[in-house]
């Protein structure tokens, strides 16, 4: 098959299938000064009407927005305040909710020397891959001991992607700085 | 007994006419029009139903009460309802009267995502609980044994553990203890539960009570993906699933093949696969280097196994064994004789048998299929122990007892597990099962018994007697035989087939058991000293067999030694020769997953070898259906397969360069080897392909009624003792590598007979001394009954003291010097491992 000639500039010849273009009328007159800046005082009177309101800035980082109680952020793992022990039992069944597949958890047996947990098993490994997390909250849904919740963090960004699949210490971990929570009724 | 005949009737459940055998269980029959009753209790493998838990209530249109499913065979014109109101509200019943005593575990519990109670409970329960009272509470979890966990917590108490160890493994070990709510499943004495094929409840109970310790908290359903393939630890070559997660087996599971294992496994194809990811394993190629070995890269190592064997040339043999698949034999056998030059190479230990008895032997006529054994008029069980040679046989032989009423006869030289199942026992002389096979033959046509019979060691008339027992059991009888009564001659064993005339019976034949986990296998693909692929004549004429290989190497006649999966200072007759063959090749060559003793001191090159979960390839059983191995896992560390370092190794050393992909190899089996011409791999997928269904009949030459070669059994005189040997079922490297199954791998014991530890002054777990001019070992007395006097059976295949360190055929056994207050824990071992 031998290339297609190539179209050059000086020999296109459109078809049949012309487009007509319509084109606005030429600028000039009182009707093109108006365009000019009739439009454009349009705009100004938003500009200026928010102006007279006050500044909606907020300062982020250095302030930072207050999130509803239900808002789904970073999850936290729990323990139970009197005994210290883990919630978490390893049962996978936050990973079977995971619609992003992103949790991975391998279990392991609590001994009489070593308990982390309060039931036969605890998760040796539990891991979230806050990348692929979508925020769906199901993984809080699913836990039978509430040793899941989501949480109010949502600065999540980092440097590398790896450094985004929490482990469960940084689960357990209170974040360094709490999230704003709204008032009742704000 | 022949198999039942079976009538189609119609029914109707839920509306919808169905197609089903005749008195077939209803629940089963539901299913055949898409209906499922749920059942707890009710599993067809462990026989007639109990009617237990009566979770499968249904209505039967003019039945005025609810029947249960399981236990109703389906009739012609039967109408029946499953989701009716009554039946629905019965069964919502069922599931909350079991759920009264069971604890809500799921999220700690092993059996969680893949439980049968969960799914039922959640079909066809109400969906709410009523009841506050307190629950039933037991101490848990225990152990049940070192492989298995009890939550009797758990239990719903359906019978399923108990009639299996009842009725199908016929150890009679697990019973239901107390009375009413107070029930619960244990051993009579709470001693641990161990036995063979113990693992099998596992997968048996349909909630969380038993549970695997290997695999506690390993992984869940979800976590994990199941990957088919075989176990390759044993010939039975069960059907599993390797449950992988994150590259590594975490399980191994049964995959049901009525014609193979019928749905169970032995404890060791169930556990020992922990031997894959154990450190000890070899997962790089290693050479000797200054008399140390040494991890090296794998060009290194090439190249070095090239030079060793150009320098050989024709002076290389090769054993192969273990779990070599059949293309790996066929590459041996080309690198050996194609390329080397060398026509020496066995897959035996034993005396080779000529090629004409190998060719009669593999005769579709004679060849018998496992099921064959369920349902034959008898089964003559000759010179093997079926739960140390074959595991899984054992289960279907007690199967066709039991349920089919087989007549089990036995003869063999040491006693065996069957002995109480079987109607007439014989034994005779350790390594004479040829003479005794002779001497049943003539016992048949009424011909001269005496002779043949003293040879074996057996009393004529006791031969006579099992002689007159399978001739009075029918016509259809399957033979099962040890490989070990091929030592040399097959005439025997074919006189005896002839005699019975098995070649012309439907539903009789010979199922002969190998040494090596795919010995038929092998053999077909030709690793044989006096067979090519599928027993065409040699291309280099006869090499030496195993024997004449280690006599010549270690008179410097031969020079190199490649071993592929075995190592025969550990699993071969003779020791002290094989010591000597090892001690004088200037080059070894071993295939080797652990450091076995003849590998670790005397190869000079080792290449890593796979694992069963990670082989591709084909194997063939000892019945003729060559299965297809998959791999589940990738290959651990450096190890490379097999098969293809034995093409690189043709290429290097100037052969042709074969096929680039497993599958092409498998091709070349196929075309090469006469007896699998015309399968594909395609069609081995799931269940495999025996050839000899697909084959026709050998029209076997002239009858030229080859004459007995008796060899005449020894006695024992002067206060020795003859010795016989075996392999346990729980020896090899594997058991010994696997954590969990490490406690039962054998140390070396002598089985006596009371009369002569009477005689010798020894006591039951006493340690004692065996020794012949050969050599000498140290042994724990293990008193039997059942064992012949005059004899002594040793342990082959063991890490140190294996049987195959003395010659006999007599022995002198005497009190060890003591010293070593040893004797208690041996003993405490030994309750444990035959509780
Ligand atoms: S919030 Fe949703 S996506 Fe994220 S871990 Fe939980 S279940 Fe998975
Ligand atoms: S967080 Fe909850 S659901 Fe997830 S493994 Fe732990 S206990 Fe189970
Ligand atoms: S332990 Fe399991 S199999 Fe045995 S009776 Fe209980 S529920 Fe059934
Ligand atoms: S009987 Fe043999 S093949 Fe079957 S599971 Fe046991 S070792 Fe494996
Ligand atoms: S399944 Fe029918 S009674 Fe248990």
């Amino acid at each position: 098959m031998s290339p297609a000639p190539s179209p050059s500039k000086g020999n296109w010849t459109p078809g049949d299938d012309q487009i007509a273009v319509q084109r606005a009328p030429e600028p000039g007159g009182a009707g093109g000064a108006y365009r000019a800046f009739g439009e454009t005082l349009r705009g100004l009177k938003t500009t200026f009407a928010r102006v007279v309101e006050g500044v909606n800035t907020i300062q982020y980082p250095e302030e930072k927005v207050a999130v509803y109680p239900r808002f789904r952020g970073r999850h936290k793992l729990h323990r139970f305040e009197e005994s210290g022990l883990e919630k978490c039992v390893g049962c996978s069944l936050c990973a079977a909710a995971c619609p992003a597949d992103c949790i991975r958890v391998v279990a392991a047996e609590n001994t009489p020397e070593m308990r982390v947990s309060a039931g036969e098993r605890y998760a040796a490994v539990y891991e979230i891959n806050l990348s692929r997390c979508i925020f769906c909250g199901y993984c809080e849904v699913a836990c039978p001991f509430d040793a899941i919740t989501m949480g109010h963090d949502y600065e999540l960004s980092d440097y590398n992607r790896s450094d985004l699949i929490f482990t469960k210490e940084m689960l357990l971990a209170e974040p360094l700085e709490a999230t704003p929570l709204r008032a009742q009724g704000e | 007994m022949p198999r039942p005949h079976q009538n189609l009737i119609t029914f109707s459940v839920d509306g919808r006419e169905v197609q089903a055998p005749e008195n077939m269980m209803l629940a089963d029959a539901a299913k055949l029009g898409d209906v499922e009753i749920p059942v707890f209790c009710y599993e067809p493998k462990l026989g007639h139903p109990v009617g237990a838990c009566r979770m499968c209530l249904v209505e039967i249109e003019g039945i005025p009460k609810l029947q249960t499913a399981c236990s109703t065979a389906v009739k012609d014109g039967m109408v029946v309802h499953t989701q009716s109101e009554r039946a629905r509200v019965a069964q919502q019943a069922v599931v909350e009267f079991l759920l009264i005593n069971h604890p809500l575990d799921c999220p700690v519990c092993d059996k969680g995502g893949e439980c049968p109670l969960q799914d039922i409970t959640f079909g066809w329960g109400g969906g709410k609980s009523r009841f506050i009272e307190p629950k039933r509470h037991f101490r848990k979890p225990l152990e049940l044994s070192p492989l298995i966990a009890i939550d009797r917590e758990r239990c719903i108490l359906c019978y399923r553990c108990v009639r299996y160890s009842q009725e199908v493994a016929e150890d009679y070990q697990l019973v239901l203890l107390e009375r009413g709510e107070n029930t619960f499943v244990g051993t009579f004495d709470g001693h641990p539960y161990v036995a063979p094929f113990s693992g099998n409840i596992i997968e048996l109970c349909p909630v969380g009570a038993l549970t695997s310790r290997p695999y506690r908290f390993r992984a869940r359903p979800w976590d994990i993906e199941g990957s088919g393939s075989l176990c390759t630890l044993c010939p039975a070559q069960c059907n599993v699933t390797f449950t992988v997660r994150d590259d590594r087996v975490l399980r191994v599971l049964a995959r049901d093949h009525h014609e193979v294992d019928d749905g169970w496994l032995c404890d060791k194809g169930r556990f020992a696969y922990q031997a894959v990811h154990v450190d000890e394993r070899i997962t790089a190629p290693m050479i000797r280097d200054g008399g140390e070995l040494r991890t090296v890269s794998w060009e290194r190592a090439l190249a070095e196994a090239t030079s060793g064997l150009r320098r050989a040339g024709a002076k290389t043999a090769a054993l192969a064994g273990g779990g070599a698949t059949n293309e790996e034999g066929l590459l041996l056998g080309r690198l050996l004789r194609d390329v080397l030059g060398s026509p020496h190479l066995d897959s035996r230990s034993g005396g080779a048998v000529s090629l004409a008895d190998w060719r009669a032997l593999s005769d579709p006529a004679l060849a018998a299929t496992v099921s064959d054994l369920e349902f034959a008029n008898a089964v003559l069980v000759l010179d093997c122990e079926p739960v140390d040679d074959a595991p899984i046989l054992e289960l279907r032989i007690r199967k066709g007892v039991r349920r089919n009423g087989v007549a089990l006869l036995l003869a063999s030289a040491r006693p065996s597990a069957l002995d109480p199942s079987a109607t007439e026992t014989l034994r005779f002389a350790p390594g004479r099962g040829a003479e005794l096979a002779w001497a049943l033959a003539a016992a048949l046509q009424d011909g001269a018994v005496d002779a043949p019979a003293a040879a074996a060691g057996a009393s004529a008339e006791e031969v006579r007697k099992l002689a007159r027992a399978l001739r009075e059991a029918g016509e259809e009888i399957v033979i099962l035989y040890g490989e070990q009564l091929l030592d040399g001659d097959a005439g025997g064993l074919l006189a005896l087939a002839d005699a019975l005339g098995i070649a012309e019976i439907e539903g009789a034949g010979l199922i002969g058991i190998p040494e090596a986990a795919n010995g038929r296998g092998l053999r077909e693909a030709g690793v044989l000293p006096n067979g090519g692929p599928g027993f065409s004549a040699p291309p280099l004429g006869d090499g030496l067999d195993a024997a004449a290989i280690a006599a010549k190497l270690g008179d410097g006649e031969l020079s190199a030694l490649y071993l592929l999966g075995v190592d025969p200072l550990r699993s071969f007759p003779d020791a002290g020769a094989w010591e000597q063959a090892l001690e004088h090749a200037t080059t070894v060559i071993a295939h080797a997953a652990f450091l076995t003793p003849g590998v670790r001191e005397h190869a000079t090159v080792i290449f890593p070898a796979e694992s069963s979960a990670e082989k591709e390839g084909t194997v063939t059983h000892p019945d003729g259906r060559v299965q297809r191995l998959r791999p589940a896992i990738g290959h651990p560390g450096d190890v490379r397969a097999e098969w293809r370092t034995l093409s690189e190794l043709a290429r290097l050393l100037g052969g042709a360069a074969g096929p680039a992909t497993a599958a092409g190899v498998s091709a070349e089996l196929f075309a090469s080897v006469g007896l699998y011409n015309g399968l594909e791999l395609e069609e081995l997928a799931g269940h495999g392909v025996r050839w000899p269904a697909r084959a026709p009949a050998v029209a076997r030459s002239g009858e030229a009624a080859a004459k007995p070669k008796l060899r005449r059994a020894a006695q024992a005189k002067g206060g020795r003792l003859l010795l016989g040997s075996y392999r346990s079922i729980w020896a090899g490297p594997e058991v010994e590598a696997s954590p969990a199954l490490r406690f039962l791998a054998p140390r070396q014991r002598v089985e006596l007979s009371p009369r002569d530890a009477a005689k010798l002054g020894v006591l039951h777990g006493e340690e004692v001394l065996v020794s012949d001019d050969q050599g000498e070992l140290r042994a724990t007395v293990v008193l039997r009954d059942s064992t012949p006097s005059g004899t002594a059976f040793l342990e082959r295949d063991l890490a140190r003291d294996g049987a195959n360190r003395l010659r006999g055929p007599l022995v002198e056994v005497r009190t060890a010097p003591s010293g070593n207050g040893d004797v208690e824990t041996l003993l405490g071992e030994e309750e444990l491992t035959h509780a």
